[in-house]
């Protein structure tokens, strides 16, 4: 009996780690198939898909940076993620003061607007972003992007700084209302620097979405001046169409930015994902 | 009096001030766009020229459109197994996490991370992945001697393989789920050891009953998800091969290609309703609360 039940608990025990490892396996591959892909030649890259290089060939990562217009996109890719992450968490903090700090009529039916954005499909306003776009003459500019950016990710955002600033205790705010601070300073002085943590929670999630975002620039911009880098790996292949070892080096360069700042942040957004996730 | 009226006014204009941006940003690309879509898809409209007004035709059309109801069935089976099969398995990761594994809070931050990787870099691995020369073929075939397969360009698995990649997505549910079951009491697990209850007849009667609502939102997350389904299958095959794979995002966006803009705003419309309309039911009837309860992508 004894024995038995050392042997079914060992056979879980195995079974569990091998799903845990397999999941994580699954988990890890792409990037390490596209960082040791991108060391490769060219050459073993045709012979198989996958292997180990025999060379490291970093002059793959140079090729990529000179060949493709990949320093140009690049740039267009952190100027649009830092200006969409600066208008949506400026104005979702500004709102969302007033929605957890003040009390009037209304103000529970506005932040459920606000926050239901969540529920609708962004795919399903491709005509119209386009229609818009267009006709305010904002057609292939990273504004365009900047804006759209900024506008999808305030559900999330709302969400998230709302939630922050309800859990600040209201005694700080009244010892400041009897020393005399006006609205503006309890907002800049109190409730801004103590949301500190839950607004930097939500700039993350826009960063990543506004980084990785590929459906709305393709659909939004159509020359080099205003893509970003997600259009130029999937559209500019054709500078590198006998390049692929290039290819995937110009891939892992444009991963780096989401990869580190997930290494550096997982708590927080792990954390802000939670925040959502527990109450339901 | 009259100060106090001026202060009054003083705050609501504040108040106002504070709300502006964010309502206008709100207007412009939420509001506006759902209207836009709710009409244009009354009309007939090729994006130049004037809209004229054109009743339900477009619902009509679309419902006889054999593509818009290839995309429409394979949303649905997006949905069930994002839902059914998705959620469970990371519920099942989750249920084992919870008990601390060596490693467990390692393997939660590496699990989640795909979900921050870009999804035109992700497509690119697994197109390389699915290749007949890849290695998948290759393994199957030692392991089992299966013929090779063109998983992305043979209709029969196309589908398959498309939605097999998503279990590279599970960190995002397994994270929410696995803060829910630790926030179940220990007494309860210690109460159960004690009358006996084993490993399984614990999670049985206890996690999983407990994670019920939390189960709930994250089935009708991932479904509303499988919903909305366009990027990877887009850059993967574009919807094809032979519309074996399209989606309703997909069939939205080659109609808008074709400048068929009203029967692409149709299309958009029914995406939002079927979204909606399933998440409200699922909450309406497992009676669980707080629709936006969701976050982030």
């Amino acid at each position: 009996m004894e024995k038995r039940k050392t042997i079914l608990s060992g056979t879980l025990h195995l079974l569990k780690w091998i799903l845990l490892l397999f999941l994580l396996s699954l988990a890890l591959l792409p990037i390490v198939w596209l960082m040791i892909s991108s060391l490769r030649t060219n050459l073993e890259l045709q012979t198989s898909p996958f292997g180990w290089p025999r060379q490291f060939q970093w002059v793959n990562y140079s090729k990529a940076l000179h060949m493709a217009s990949l320093p140009r996109l690049l740039l267009n890719s952190v100027t649009v993620a830092a200006l969409a992450v600066l208008i949506n968490t400026l104005a979702t903090s500004m709102a969302s003061f007033i929605l957890a700090r003040e009390f009037f009529k209304g103000r529970d039916v506005l932040y459920t607007i606000f926050t239901a954005g969540v529920l609708i499909p962004v795919i399903s306003f491709m005509v119209p972003y386009f229609s818009l776009i267009t006709k305010s003459g904002l057609y292939n500019t990273l504004t365009a992007l900047v804006l759209v950016y900024a506008s999808v990710n305030i559900p999330v955002s709302i969400f998230l700084v709302t939630a922050f600033m309800k859990s600040i205790p209201k005694e700080l705010e009244e010892a400041a209302i009897i020393d005399g601070c006006g609205f503006f300073k309890r907002f800049s002085t109190i409730i801004l620097p103590l949301s500190r943590s839950g607004i930097v929670t939500a700039a993350t999630f826009c960063f990543i979405y506004s980084w990785n975002e590929f459906v709305m620039a393709m659909l939004l911009t159509s020359s080099i001046e205003s893509r970003t880098v997600q259009l130029g790996i999937k559209f500019f292949t054709s500078q590198f169409i006998t390049d692929y070892a290039g290819m995937y080096a110009a891939v892992v360069i444009t991963i780096i930015p989401s990869v580190v700042g997930y290494v550096l942040l997982h708590n927080k957004i792990i954390g802000g994902l939670t925040a959502g996730g527990v109450k339901g | 009096m009259h100060i106090v009226g001026s202060n009054k006014k003083r705050i609501w204009l504040a108040r106002i001030l504070f709300l502006l941006p964010v309502s206008l940003l709100f207007f412009f690309f939420f509001i506006y766009p759902f209207l836009f879509t709710l009409y244009t898809s009354l009309t007939q409209w090729r994006g130049i020229g004037a809209m004229k007004f054109n009743g339900l035709a477009n619902y009509g059309k679309l419902l006889a459109d054999a593509t818009f109801r290839k995309a429409l069935k394979n949303n649905v089976v997006w949905a069930l197994s994002q839902g059914f099969i998705q959620v469970p398995l990371a519920c099942l990761v989750a249920m084992i996490l919870v008990r601390k594994p060596r490693f467990w809070k390692a393997l939660r931050t590496a699990y989640y991370l795909p979900n921050v990787i870009s999804t035109v870099a992700l497509a690119m691995v697994w197109v390389a992945i699915y290749n007949v020369k890849g290695p998948l073929n290759a393994i199957l075939h030692a392991l089992f001697g299966v013929e090779k397969l063109n998983w992305l360009g043979n209709p029969d698995v196309a589908l398959f393989a498309v939605i097999f990649q998503t279990v590279i997505y599970i960190g995002y549910f397994m994270i929410i789920l696995l803060a829910a079951a630790m926030n179940i009491p220990r007494s309860y697990y210690e109460a159960a050891e004690i009358d006996g209850a084993g490993t399984f007849r614990q999670e049985w009667h206890i996690t999983l009953p407990m994670l019920r609502g939390t189960l709930v939102t994250t089935m009708t997350l991932a479904m509303a998800y499988g919903m909305r389904h366009f990027e990877s299958t887009f850059l993967m095959t574009g919807g094809g091969p032979a519309y074996a794979t399209t989606t309703m995002g997909i069939d939205l966006y080659l109609k808008m290609d074709a400048l068929r803009y009203s029967e692409a705003s149709t299309v958009g419309v029914i995406l939002i309703l079927m979204g909606t309309v399933v998440i409200s039911l699922i909450r309406i009837l497992f009676g669980t609360s707080d629709p936006m309860s969701e976050t982030a992508q």
